[in-house]
């Protein structure tokens, strides 16, 4: 926020500017003051506007962010089940291999007694990465928690705040003529409440903005590696159902 | 070149229907008539690739559910359902009636087989079509119902609390509160436990609580402490905020804050059109009482 130092300092330097002329450059440098108080109101405003259009944007993305995460855990759940089907159907393929063995010749019947059923396969350890990336999501989630509150208080803009807060007050009491800009004074200051209650909500959203997209990230990552796995398996099984076709013809 | 396809597609019908009277012929019978019954099925589904290649909806999805009926005849489940499908999607743009019982057909079919989660997917398909063509927003919750159902014997949590959603949409619009606040709150407690999910958590609390704000205030306070309880982050988002606003202004009978913090929230986020209704609707009733006190 290039527009915040501007309108910090300069207000101060006037201040403290007028002060000196008050006697001397009487009429000119009142009307002078009066613009560049105006100015100064009128930058205000903007970057009070500006932080408020920042804020919505803000919510805006966060809600798209919430709905392409729903979108995701669907697409992560329907991930699940076709590879639970597909391995259903490797299973079944490998039974009805048997039976094919078992038909074309006693010999192969024979041989099928004698070699042991295949075993019932655990479905994949899906639910294992799972629980490690809520883990990991946790930790982020603190982490970003801790670093914002230490970012706050090493803020410079803050600081700022104190010291031109400092400023005002000096120069309310040390001039006479700074009567009739004391309600352009309240003003300003509630802007700048303003602009201060926006620039929290803003930082906090963007730290949520930012753990929503690490938990993105890593339910992306998972969905890949499903896929991954997947891709393979399928390969496998279209190979598995053109021989068991090619063999069921043969017979 | 659509009135040539048309009139292939005809021509295609008309030998279909020649080899069905073919196949149910006796002598047809005792020489393979499921195989000509095959072809009649297979003669079908090109008339109607054929009349959608025309555009002319009525009669792809006519041809389509004759494709399938002959093939519930052959016992080949499995077609007959897709072609009721093909069926339903062709009648959608034509007749949606007609969709809606070629889906249902269809539904009867994989439910049979066993395929539940198809079945709730087309469920979804015919809610949408009542919510948008016929205008039926009973039927539709029915249906939006029936596939949550579905979806949760199924194990897609995600799925069926999409469905869930909109069926508590409906059901306040209905005026049916409390079913509603019990979906969202629901909803919402799922919600808040998943890593990706909570960030949609104070939405759905958002809204459990309008609907209880509908219905009683006192209601409502209970419930948005008992929230935050819950959930301590509801209580930093701005529509818990708005929340309280409201309430406030609801036990002042001040309808200017009432508006003010309604506006004030939607020059940073857009409310939509539910909420808006909702939202009139409460201060209608904050209104209502004013005029019961003169």
């Amino acid at each position: 926020m290039s527009a915040l130092p501007r309108s910090y300092n300069p207000f101060a330097e006037d201040e403290e500017d007028d002060v000196v002329p008050a006697g001397p450059g009487g009429a000119g440098g009142a009307d002078r003051q009066r613009y560049l108080q105006q100015e100064v109101l009128r930058r205000t405003a903007a970057t009070a506007d500006s932080t408020t259009r920042s804020l919505s944007l803000l919510y805006e993305s966060e809600r798209i962010g919430v709905a392409a995460s729903e979108e995701l855990v669907r697409q992560g759940e329907a991930l699940k089940r076709t590879e639970q089907m597909v391995d259903k159907m490797d299973q079944d393929l490998k039974t009805s291999q048997r039976h094919i063995n078992s038909i074309k010749s006693v010999w192969g019947g024979l041989v099928n007694y004698f070699k042991a059923k295949p075993p019932e396969s655990k479905p994949e350890q899906n639910g294992a990465p799972e629980y490690y990336a809520n883990s990991r999501l946790k930790e982020a989630m603190m982490f970003s928690k801790e670093q914002e509150s230490k970012y706050q208080e090493s803020h410079p803009n803050l600081r700022k705040l104190d010291n031109s807060d400092n400023d005002f007050n000096k120069a309310d009491l040390d001039s006479s003529v700074q009567r009739d800009a004391y309600p352009k004074n309240q003003q300003l200051r509630a802007y700048h409440q303003k602009i201060d209650t926006n620039l929290d909500e803003m930082s906090s959203g963007l730290s949520r903005l930012k753990s929503l997209a690490l938990g993105l990230q890593t339910e992306i990552e998972e969905q890949d590696d499903m896929l991954d796995r997947l891709t393979k398996k399928v390969e496998t099984l279209d190979v598995n159902i053109k021989n068991t076709d090619r063999k069921v013809r043969q017979l | 070149m659509a009135a040539e396809k048309e009139a292939e597609a005809q021509r295609l019908l008309n030998e279909a229907e020649r080899k069905v009277r073919g196949a149910q012929s006796f002598l047809g019978g005792l020489f393979g008539g499921s195989s000509r019954l095959e072809e009649a099925a297979e003669c079908c589904t090109r008339a109607a690739n054929l009349f959608k290649m025309a555009k002319n909806w009525s009669q792809a999805g006519a041809a389509f559910s004759r494709a399938a009926q002959l093939q519930l005849q052959l016992q080949s489940k499995h077609d007959a359902a897709t072609n009721f499908v093909d069926a339903g999607n062709a009648f959608k743009k034509a007749d949606p009636q007609e969709a809606v019982t070629c889906l249902l057909r269809a539904i009867e079919i994989y439910t049979d087989m066993g395929r539940f989660t198809i079945a709730a997917r087309h469920h979804v398909a015919i809610a949408e079509i009542y919510e948008s063509d016929l205008l039926d927003i009973e039927k539709a919750v029915a249906h939006y119902e029936q596939a949550a159902d579905y979806y949760r014997g199924e194990e897609s949590t995600s799925s069926a609390n999409k469905c869930l959603l909109k069926v508590a949409a409906f059901a306040a619009q209905l005026e049916q509160f409390p079913r509603a606040i019990d979906i969202y709150e629901q909803v919402g407690s799922v919600a808040m436990d998943s890593p990706l999910l909570k960030y949609s958590a104070k939405e759905h609390f958002f809204r459990a609580a309008l609907c209880h704000f509908c219905v009683d205030m006192l209601n409502a306070k209970l419930a948005v402490q008992r929230y935050e309880e819950m959930f301590p982050a509801f209580s930093d988002c701005r529509e818990c905020k708005l929340i309280k606003k409201l309430l406030e202004a609801h036990e002042e009978q001040n309808v200017d804050a009432f508006t003010d913090a309604v506006k004030e929230f939607d020059s940073i986020s857009r409310l939509d059109q539910w909420l808006t209704a909702l939202l009139l609707r409460i201060k209608r009733s904050i209104q209502g009482d004013e005029q019961d006190l003169r």
